[in-house]
Order: C-alpha cells, then sequence, then structure tokens
C-alpha cells in the first residue's frame, strides 16, 4: 500500500483529476463563463502532468550560473520550457474565449448556451 | 538552394509588419499580404524538384536532432505548402474586393498568421512544435470566424474555440505521454523508439492524437463545429478553412499514424469513421436551404472521402487521397469564393433565391457548376480521376471490406450529385414547379430585385477562373500530378528514422 503513495502517483492523481473536473463542467454547464473556467482548470491539469515529467527527485533547478553544480544534479528543463509554452497559449486562449463571450452578451442578453439558439444543426 | 525554414519566416515576418505599415500606409497591408503570399509560392516552386529527389533537413538555431528543434521538408511538406500558399495568395486577391471594413490591417495579419500556422504543420518535425504552429492555426481561425461580429459568427466562433481547446488539451496529453515514456520530441526518434513501448500506452498516445487533431480534421463525430463555423465566416475565410485547413489537420494526423506511430491497427477504424463521416456529410448537406452551409456539410462529406482514402494502408490509395486533396482545395475555394458574391450580391443566403442569376453572374455561375461537377466526380473533371483512383486504390486491396465501403462512398456521391444539380438547376432556369405551391415561376419569393445584380469585380473573377483552370484542365497534367502524389504516399508510408535524416 505504502508502495502506491510516491510522489508520482500524487501527481497524476492531482493532473487528471483536475482534467477531469474541468472537462466536465465544459460538457454539462450551460453558462458560458464557467465554461470557459472549466476550459482553465482543465489546461492546469494538463500543464502540472506535463511539468511533472521532468522531475527527478532529488535533483534541483539547472541553473548552470551556480558553481559545483553537475548536470547530473539537475532535473530535466525541457518540460519547464514546453509548460511555459502551454502556459502562454493557454493565456490567450482564455483572454480570446473571454473576449467572444462579451460581445456575444452584447448582441444576445445572455450566457446561457440553451438560449442561444442562432444557428441549428 | 532557398532554404525551406523561409516558408514560415516570411508570412511570420509579414504579419506582425501589417499593423505597423498601417501607421503610415493605410492600404498597405493588402499589397504586403499579396507580396508574402506570392513570395511563398515561389520558394515552393523553386523546391519543388529538389524535394521530390531528396527531403531537406534544416537543423535551427545550431543544436542537431533529436535535442534541438528541427525542419523536414519533404515533398508532402512542400506540395501542401504549396497549396497552402497558392490558395492563400489567390484568396488575398478575392480579398482586394470583398473585405472593405476599417479593420482590414487585422484581417491582413490574421490572414498570415493562418497561413503560418498550417506551413508550419506539414514542415516541422518536432511534435512540441507541431503542436505550437496547431495553435497558431486555430487561434487565427476562431478570430477569423467571428470577424464579421454578427451574433451568428460570434456563436460559431465560442463552439469552434471550446470544441478545439478540448482537442488541443487532448494532444498536449499525448505529448506529456511520449516524453514521460520517451524522452523526445522529435518525430522522427519517437518512430525509432515508439514499438518499444507497452501496447496501452501505445494505443492511448495515437487515440489522443487521432481526438486531438480529428477535431480540427472535422473527423465525425468531432466535426459539429464545422458547419457553423464555415457558414458564419466571411467566404474569403470559408474558402480558406475548407480548401486548406481541414486537409492539412488531415494529412498531418495521417502522416503521424503512418510513419511515427506505425499504428496500422487503427486504420481499419478509421476506414469505417471516414465513410460515416462521408455519409453523414453528404446526407445533412441534401437538408441545408443555406448555400453556405450546403458548402460546408459537403465538405465534411469530402473529408471523409479522403479519409477512407488514407486509410486504405496502400501506396495507391494514399496518392489518389492527396489528389483528391488536391481537388477538393481547388473546388470547394471556387464555391465558396462565388458563393460569397451571390450573397453579397443578393443579400439573401438561401439558394431557392438565386433563380436565374446565371443571366447576371454568367461566368461566376459556369464555375460554379464546373466546380460542383468536378467535386460529383463527373469526367474529365480532377474529380472524376481522383475519386476513380481512390475506388480503384480499394478494389485493389481485393476485399470485401474494402469493396463495401467503396460501395457507400458511390451512394454518398449519388446524394451529393443531387444537391450540387439542383443548386445549378436554380442557378441557371429558376424554379420550375407551379405556383400553386407558393413557388414562383420566375422571380423568387425573397423579392430580390434580379435587374439590379451586377457582376462580380475583377478581383474576384480571376482567382476563381486561374482555380477552375486547375479544375477544368488538371487531367492534361495527370502523369504529371500522380508522380507528385506518389512520392508523397512513398513518404508517409516510410517509417521516419532518426538516421536517415542525415
Amino acid at each position: 500500500m505504502s508502495n502506491l503513495i510516491t510522489i508520482e502517483n500524487i501527481v497524476y492523481l492531482a493532473s487528471f483529476g483536475l482534467i477531469l473536473i474541468g472537462l466536465f463542467i465544459v460538457f454539462s454547464d450551460k453558462n458560458l463563463v464557467k465554461l470557459v473556467i472549466g476550459l482553465d482548470i482543465a489546461e492546469t491539469g494538463v500543464n502540472i502532468l506535463l511539468v511533472s515529467t521532468g522531475y527527478i527527485q532529488g535533483k534541483t533547478a539547472p541553473i548552470f550560473s551556480r558553481t559545483g553544480l553537475k548536470a547530473s544534479q539537475m532535473v530535466d528543463p525541457v518540460p519547464q520550457a514546453l509548460v511555459l509554452t502551454a502556459i502562454v497559449i493557454g493565456f490567450g486562449v482564455t483572454a480570446l474565449a473571454l473576449a467572444l463571450v462579451v460581445r456575444l452578451y452584447q448582441k444576445t442578453g445572455t450566457l446561457d448556451v440553451s438560449e442561444i439558439r442562432g444557428l441549428k444543426w | 538552394m532557398v532554404n525551406p525554414i523561409l516558408l514560415i519566416i516570411i508570412p511570420l515576418a509579414t504579419a506582425f509588419f501589417i499593423p505597423l505599415l498601417a501607421i503610415v500606409w493605410k492600404n498597405g497591408s493588402r499589397y504586403l499580404a499579396l507580396l508574402a503570399a506570392l513570395a511563398n509560392v515561389l520558394i515552393g516552386i523553386k523546391l519543388l524538384p529538389y524535394v521530390l529527389e531528396k527531403p531537406i533537413h534544416v537543423t535551427i538555431a545550431g543544436f542537431k536532432a533529436p535535442i534541438g528543434i528541427d525542419l523536414l521538408a519533404g515533398p508532402l511538406g512542400i506540395v501542401f505548402s504549396l497549396i497552402i500558399s497558392i490558395t492563400g495568395f489567390l484568396v488575398l486577391i478575392y480579398s482586394i474586393g470583398y473585405i472593405r471594413d476599417e479593420s482590414i490591417n487585422k484581417y491582413y495579419t490574421l490572414f498570415l498568421l493562418l497561413l503560418t500556422g498550417s506551413t508550419g504543420m506539414v514542415l516541422t518535425n518536432d511534435i512540441f512544435n507541431l503542436f505550437v504552429f496547431f495553435e497558431i492555426l486555430c487561434i487565427s481561425s476562431y478570430i477569423l470566424v467571428a470577424y464579421n461580429r454578427d451574433e451568428h459568427g460570434l456563436e460559431a466562433a465560442i463552439k469552434y474555440l471550446v470544441l478545439g481547446s478540448v482537442g488541443s488539451l487532448l494532444f498536449l496529453i499525448a505529448i506529456a505521454i511520449i516524453y514521460l515514456k520517451l524522452g523526445t520530441l522529435n518525430m522522427a526518434d519517437i518512430s525509432d523508439k515508439f514499438d518499444a513501448l507497452g501496447g496501452s500506452y501505445r494505443m492511448m498516445v495515437v487515440v489522443l492524437i487521432l481526438s486531438g487533431l480529428g477535431v480540427e480534421a472535422a473527423i465525425f463525430p468531432l466535426n459539429s463545429w464545422l458547419p457553423d463555423a464555415h457558414s458564419s465566416a466571411p467566404s474569403s475565410i470559408s474558402a480558406l478553412l475548407s480548401g486548406f485547413v481541414i486537409e492539412v489537420a488531415l494529412i498531418v494526423v495521417m502522416k503521424l499514424v503512418y510513419s511515427v506511430f506505425h499504428a496500422m491497427q487503427v486504420l481499419n477504424a478509421l476506414a469505417v469513421v471516414g465513410v460515416i463521416t462521408l455519409l453523414v456529410g453528404e446526407f445533412a448537406a441534401f437538408r441545408q436551404e443555406n448555400i453556405k452551409r450546403v458548402l460546408a456539410y459537403s465538405s465534411i462529406g469530402q473529408v471523409g472521402l479522403i479519409l477512407l482514402a488514407l486509410s486504405i494502408n496502400s501506396k495507391a490509395g494514399i496518392s489518389a487521397a492527396v489528389l483528391q486533396i488536391i481537388n477538393h482545395t481547388a473546388s470547394k475555394s471556387i464555391l465558396f469564393l462565388v458563393s460569397g458574391y451571390f450573397i453579397l450580391k443578393t443579400g439573401s443566403y438561401r439558394y431557392s433565391d438565386y433563380s436565374g442569376i446565371a443571366k447576371r453572374m454568367p461566368v461566376s455561375s459556369l464555375l460554379f457548376v464546373l466546380a460542383a461537377l468536378s467535386l460529383i466526380g463527373v469526367p474529365p473533371f480532377l474529380g472524376f480521376f481522383s475519386k476513380l483512383q481512390i475506388v480503384m486504390a480499394a478494389a485493389a486491396r481485393g476485399s470485401t471490406f474494402y469493396v463495401s465501403l467503396v460501395s457507400l462512398v458511390l451512394l454518398g456521391t449519388i446524394v451529393e450529385g443531387a444537391y450540387f444539380l439542383r443548386i445549378a438547376q436554380v442557378l441557371y432556369f429558376g424554379r420550375q414547379q407551379d405556383t400553386d405551391s407558393g413557388w414562383l415561376e420566375t422571380g423568387n419569393a425573397a423579392g430580390i430585385d434580379m435587374e439590379s445584380v451586377g457582376n462580380a469585380p475583377v478581383s474576384a473573377v480571376i482567382p476563381v477562373l486561374l482555380l477552375g483552370i486547375v479544375v477544368v484542365f488538371g487531367f492534361l497534367f495527370l502523369t504529371n500530378l500522380n508522380g507528385v502524389t506518389g512520392s508523397i504516399a512513398g513518404e508517409i508510408t516510410r517509417a521516419l528514422s532518426l538516421a536517415s535524416l542525415f
């Protein structure tokens, strides 16, 4: 039992939990603002998963200006660069989504998805 | 030899230079964007003979693969950048007359970013870089769908954005799993190591990437955003979205499935999904009254056909699929561009209101019908040969499975013929029903004054005519085209490997 509670498993549980919570909000909630929040939560989950791939237990931050630190003592810096990119992209998408929601609210006067029925299948 | 990275740099740099230019010269962005697209076309044409012999591998910033990000400009990359830049160039000519509001600089910036994103997707050899270009493509197309700022456009853009973001989340999870398990992001390196991975991880990665990119590629059932987005966007943007955006996403995901993940076991399932996509698209198109929704659903149908052809798992099938992509890009761009002026001149989206418009806009109507015939697959247009090659490739596999799928495709073709010929009939002859049914003999119910409908401007007719030449006279160059599509098929079916890059 005790070997199940490792730092990796906690991180995976947290990230997939956040992804599922976020996706549940996206697919079930009718409020457009909450829908954008749901997307953001799911994105946070993915970012946690992505940044955790570079973690190695007992290693430290990869800063080369510190003297006496060897490459074997550092964690993998690539996922940190990746997650930074992913966060910036996610920020852009969220900002755009909210801007579109504001515009749509000005046109229709509602945030409820089920009341906005300009387009049909 | 020109460096293929210019294909990405030129539109990207121009996109951000346009707002600066706008300070001194308001309308300069039209011509600057045209120049950038033209430069891409010329570079593509210059590179094509080289890459047909040997793919060009570009190392960026001095870090050798698999450490650094690299580009791989094979036949697929260069042919698709050519498709993208030629369509982009022609649609930019069309936009000179079509886009006439205050914020044209935003339009051209986003337009060039759309070209950058799709060109980058076909050229890159790094899976995270692919994600970044995919996001550039997605974000610029979300905004362009809402460009008219009307209620429908905004609603469609939000729908598209939510589904697209969920898709890119799934894609990002797949990248995280790949990096966790293999410690690399280079596609060639992934291809080398992928078979050593456990079966469940392999399947998870393939399914996540298929469903992630599948949203953009409009694979059923992930395509509910497409008819809304493609019909609410300005017609010039619909031509791009239907013309190459969905095809680029589709060909990239199939390239990953074949040459990086070697996941041949999903191909049969994909073939079935392709046929379902085709039937759903064609039958839904048959029921529509809005001309742009008809065209959007017809795009879904064509994507299904292309997906089926790509899933046949033979070089002939992939080669036929690429030919079908070329045909679909040219024909569907014509249909959207022409219908843009039908809508602008009559003020109506319902095609039943266009009765007898062919007398007023003869060139546009003729090209509309020719492009529709090519999509249906009437000889001697390009579409006939691509459809014939798909049917032959499926029959060559010799299994009942593929033959029955292809017979369903032919059923879809009949439906496709029915709705396109119905539109052609309205354009040329108006409504033939008697007045008792509420339909008028001549003229139309909406009371549109056909006398006032004039010809489309020259800037709209020229690009449509040039695309029409591809569709009508394409069969004269069939051997050349088959040579090119054949080498793309060779590239897709060959497994990538790090050793082959150097």
